[in-house]
């Protein structure tokens, strides 16, 4: 236990080692009523939710149940993956019990200082009210909190949890799932087949993310300061068409794009028409042109948002700046590298990491132009997928969720040590104020 | 001290009221039978396939049912969900239909982990009526029991479609060698290919036979006729294991297709010609093609269109449409040694065989009514209520006693699944993963005479490569199934 636990046990008073053992029973010896009530039933209800199930869950969560269901025979019978959610909620509630028995300590000593300070302790509502302006921050942020740490972080975990263990193939219920601890991350490396493809895929899935982080980045860089151009007659018009790009749903974006190149749509058609052969654009012999039109397709579909974002940033450039760097000689070449480039490129570091995120994860450009191949070397994969799809394939297509869900943790951690390491050297976040 | 005494009590006090605030029982997940009071009904959600509503089916079924048992306390509602909805996912935890109808794969993949129950076949309508083979295709081995888990409705296999206006005016003279009044190359595989190839010589913007040749169920035929199968069997139970593909003499096959390709344009290589069949059959660019016969109607309205377009009142340019479109089975012989070119006079034969599947009835292990449920099964798959899915569906029906006054497509259709030319979709859940590596391999294959065109290289000029391309799928479909099942 922590300093605050030490710090309670050592002192010798009465309220403080009562509340040391009951939570709450202190702050009732000190006619903390209400407070005291409130912790008092707090423990009461997790006690009560420790006997009733949550003893149960913990067990669960550790064993995944050991009597299997017969749907033929209507006979109940436990279903992992429920225990597993059911545990980690147990989980949750032991640490929240802790936090506020924390709190609870926190409290007593408090009181039990004021008490021999010779001051009256606040009945409950002013002591509340006195929270809430003393520590508004955690008033206004326990929503937002708790959302994130259901809707985000639950998730994620259980995500995890999942690639420790054999669920899918034939282990989904009614059938049990077991832990199987490292197995799978070994059956990654280990598999000779698996690791060829999860290398041969991660290599292009790097690639991928940095050619068309880039290329969307500065595609939409590009344009909107073509787009600023006092010279550029009727800007807003010209303006309108990235954005109806935007505006179409990608996958219709994306299918409309399949038609454009497959050998049934028009670009095969006018190439036949004027006596040419047909290309496969997209298909299993297409190898880079495939890869190069999905980063053409990808920067269809992206290079709008980063054209909106930076004509919003480049709409708070200080003219004064272009005009003193004309004044001492500098070429527009110079002027857009030394001024606008790193003023843009500061305020959207952040945007570049996410997008660089969103390139890397991109699931939906090579699902649609090029699903359904399975390509010799690749294992249930083809050379444009990324490890995204890959990922699909193998869980959904496949059901092998727990390699899945290794997977899927490998990306997370490439991702967030990427993300992290690229941030934290940057003059965004070294140099906070610099541009301000 | 006192007063620590006092309190302790009250804690207590407190505890032992938030303790017993209700021990609460967690609810079974396996299905049993709720008890029904007498005077609400038993409602049965039903999951029939988009055709059937689309077209008004699964109304006159509920009607029907519902007025029949209105007196019994079982009312039958449509279930709303998607046709292909995951009742593994969502059955378990109470939702997904009562009774759903699928094709026999998608069905008896559910069987596998008893998703869906298995049923007393013997005391429905239709026991007598449906012959073996229709029913094999429910059939599910567990422990050495046999057991089944559905109950068939109608079969399909793919099917010829063609406009007869355009048969060669002299083919009676000129392609009926045999003169049994059809055309050869409605009979064997080399004549077709030989029309095919005199439809592109005087015209190479028309083609004879069309299809997306990447497609295992619609190019079956190369697949499946020379020896190879799907799964093999163990124990008289299918056995995902020994995956076939490549068995026999399936190169043969493979090297037809190839062969076949040639005289194709690259639409076959990807899905260009299954979404332009229709259209492109109507403006006779394609002499014909393939595709399941719950597609008629498509092929109908497209050239009723073309002929509308051409200047033709509807009701006109629909019965003209019906009576020129026919639909037919694939020629029912290949060439043994897969070489489509030779003359038909002096080839030696062997049967065609397609991939088919049976469509049918099964119940969700979670429903809570398992007897209404067999009643609403015994109803659908009834005499009338097949005849009446015929009618308005156009289906080719499994039971026998429907399909002797339903027509000849039932009887051609049942005619091939007794002679085994019809090959059934293995009923294991296994069977998902043999389309992605076929596709891919048949897809490639069918590119090879385009390489040529283009001056690269050809990938399948010899036996060795198309072979080492079936073993591929063989082993592309094993590891899908096994690598990484633990």
């Amino acid at each position: 236990m922590d300093l605050l636990f030490l710090r309670a046990a050592r002192t010798r008073s009465a309220p403080v080692r009562a509340s040391l053992c009951v939570m709450g029973l202190g702050q009732m010896m000190c006619r903390q009523w209400v407070k005291g009530l409130l912790y008092l039933a707090a423990l009461g209800a997790f006690l009560a939710y420790l006997v009733i199930m949550g003893g149960a869950d913990i067990a669960g969560f550790f064993t995944l149940g050991t009597h299997e269901a017969d749907p033929w025979l209507g006979t109940a019978g436990d279903d992992s993956i429920l225990m597993l959610l059911r545990g980690l909620l147990a989980f949750g509630i032991i640490i929240a019990v802790i936090l506020l028995y924390r709190s609870n300590l926190r409290d007593i000593l408090e009181l039990d200082r004021n008490i021999k300070a010779g001051l009256t302790p606040p009945p409950f509502v002013k002591s509340l009210r006195s929270f809430f302006d003393r520590k508004f921050y955690v008033a206004a942020l326990a929503l937002p909190i708790a959302g994130v740490i259901v809707f985000n972080v639950v998730p994620i975990v259980f995500m995890i949890l999942i690639a420790f263990t054999n669920y899918g193939g034939n282990n989904v219920p009614p059938a049990l799932v077991d832990w199987v601890g490292l197995e799978n991350f070994g059956r990654i490396l280990a598999l000779t087949e698996i690791k060829d493809t999860f290398f041969r895929i991660l290599i292009w899935n790097v690639i991928w993310a940095l050619s068309s982080t880039f290329l969307n980045y500065f595609g939409g860089l590009g344009l909107a300061l073509l787009l600023n151009k006092k010279c550029v007659k009727g800007r807003r018009f010209w303006r309108m068409f990235p954005i109806l790009a935007y505006a179409v749903p990608g996958f219709i974006t994306l299918l409309a794009f399949k038609f454009l190149f497959s050998y049934g749509g028009p670009i095969n058609y006018y190439l036949t028409q004027a006596g040419r052969n047909a290309v496969g654009f997209l298909d299993i012999d297409a190898g880079i042109k495939a890869r190069l039109i999905g980063l053409g397709v990808n920067a269809w579909t992206s290079i709008p948002t980063s054209m909106l974002l930076a004509t919003g940033i480049l709409s708070n450039m200080r003219e004064d700046l272009y005009e003193a760097a004309s004044i001492d000689g500098a070429s527009k070449w110079q002027q857009f590298l030394k001024i606008t480039l790193p003023f843009v490129v500061f305020s959207t570091t952040p945007v570049l990491i996410t997008n660089f995120i969103g390139n890397f994860n991109n699931f939906g450009v090579f699902y649609f132009l090029r699903g359904g191949l399975y390509m010799d070397g690749y294992f249930l994969a083809s050379d444009t997928d990324l490890l995204i799809n890959w990922l699909y394939n193998l869980s959904i297509d496949n059901n092998y969720y727990s390699i899945g869900a290794a997977v899927s943790l490998i990306i997370f951690i490439i991702t967030s040590v990427i993300s992290l390491s690229v941030y934290v050297r940057s003059n965004a976040y070294r140099k906070e104020d610099t541009f301000r | 001290m006192k007063q620590i005494i006092r309190m302790t009590a009250l804690a207590l006090a407190l505890l032992l009221l938030c303790a017993g605030c209700g021990r609460g029982s967690s609810a079974p997940t396996g299905a049993g039978t709720a008890p029904v009071g007498p005077s609400e009904p038993i409602v049965l959600h039903i999951l029939e396939n988009d055709t059937a509503k689309a077209e008004g089916y699964l109304d006159a079924l509920i009607a029907a049912f519902n007025e029949a048992y209105a007196g019994k306390g079982i009312q039958a509602v449509d279930a709303n969900m998607d046709e292909y909805t995951d009742l593994a996912l969502n059955g378990p935890y109470g939702y997904g239909p009562d009774v759903l109808y699928q094709a026999n794969d998608q069905l008896m993949k559910y069987a596998e982990d008893r998703h869906i129950l298995p049923l007393a076949i013997e005391e429905l309508d239709c026991y007598e009526s449906t012959p073996e083979a229709a029913w094999d295709a429910f059939r599910l081995s567990v422990d050495g029991s046999v057991y089944f888990c559905g109950v068939p409705v109608n079969i399909q296999e793919p099917m010829l479609f063609y406009r007869e206006d355009m048969m060669p005016e002299n083919w009676q003279a000129e392609w009926d060698d045999d003169q049994n009044g059809t055309a050869d190359f409605f009979e064997n595989w080399c004549d077709l290919y030989a029309y095919s190839a005199s439809i592109r010589e005087s015209d190479p913007a028309r083609y004879g036979f069309m299809a997306s040749l990447n497609n295992l169920y619609l190019a079956s035929p190369f697949m499946l006729s020379y020896g190879s199968y799907i799964f093999g069997e163990k124990d008289g139970a299918v056995d995902p294991s020994d995956v076939g593909f490549s068995a026999g003499n399936a190169v043969n096959g493979l090297s037809a297709l190839r062969q076949f390709a040639a005289l194709m344009n690259e639409g076959c290589i990807d899905d260009t010609i299954t979404l332009n069949r229709y259209e492109k059959l109507a403006d006779g660019s394609y002499f014909c093609t393939v595709s399941t016969p719950d597609t008629y109607s498509l092929f109908v309205g497209n050239l009723a269109n073309h002929y509308m377009g051409e200047g033709m009142g509807e009701d006109e340019a629909r019965a003209r449409a019906e009576a020129n479109l026919k639909m037919i089975e694939l020629p029912a012989k290949m060439p043994a040694d897969g070489d489509l070119s030779q003359d038909s006079a002096g080839a030696q034969w062997v049967d065609t065989v397609v991939m088919g599947g049976v469509n049918g009835y099964g119940i969700s292990s979670y429903t809570k009514h398992r007897e209404a449920c067999m009643e609403f099964v015994d109803f659908a798959t009834g005499y009338e209520m097949i005849q009446t899915r015929v009618e308005m569906l156009g289906i080719a029906p499994t039971r026998q006693d429907v399909a002797q006054v339903s027509g000849d497509t039932a009887d051609m259709i049942f005619d091939s699944l007794a002679s085994g030319r019809i090959c059934l979709m293995p009923s294991v859940k296994a069977v998902d993963q043999i389309w992605t590596p076929t596709q891919t391999v048949m897809g490639d294959v069918a590119k090879d005479p385009f390489r040529a065109a283009q001056g690269e290289p050809q990938k399948y000029g010899t036996t060795e490569a198309l072979q080492a391309a079936l073993e591929t799928i063989d082993k592309n479909v094993y590891d899908a199934i096994h690598t990484l099942a633990g």
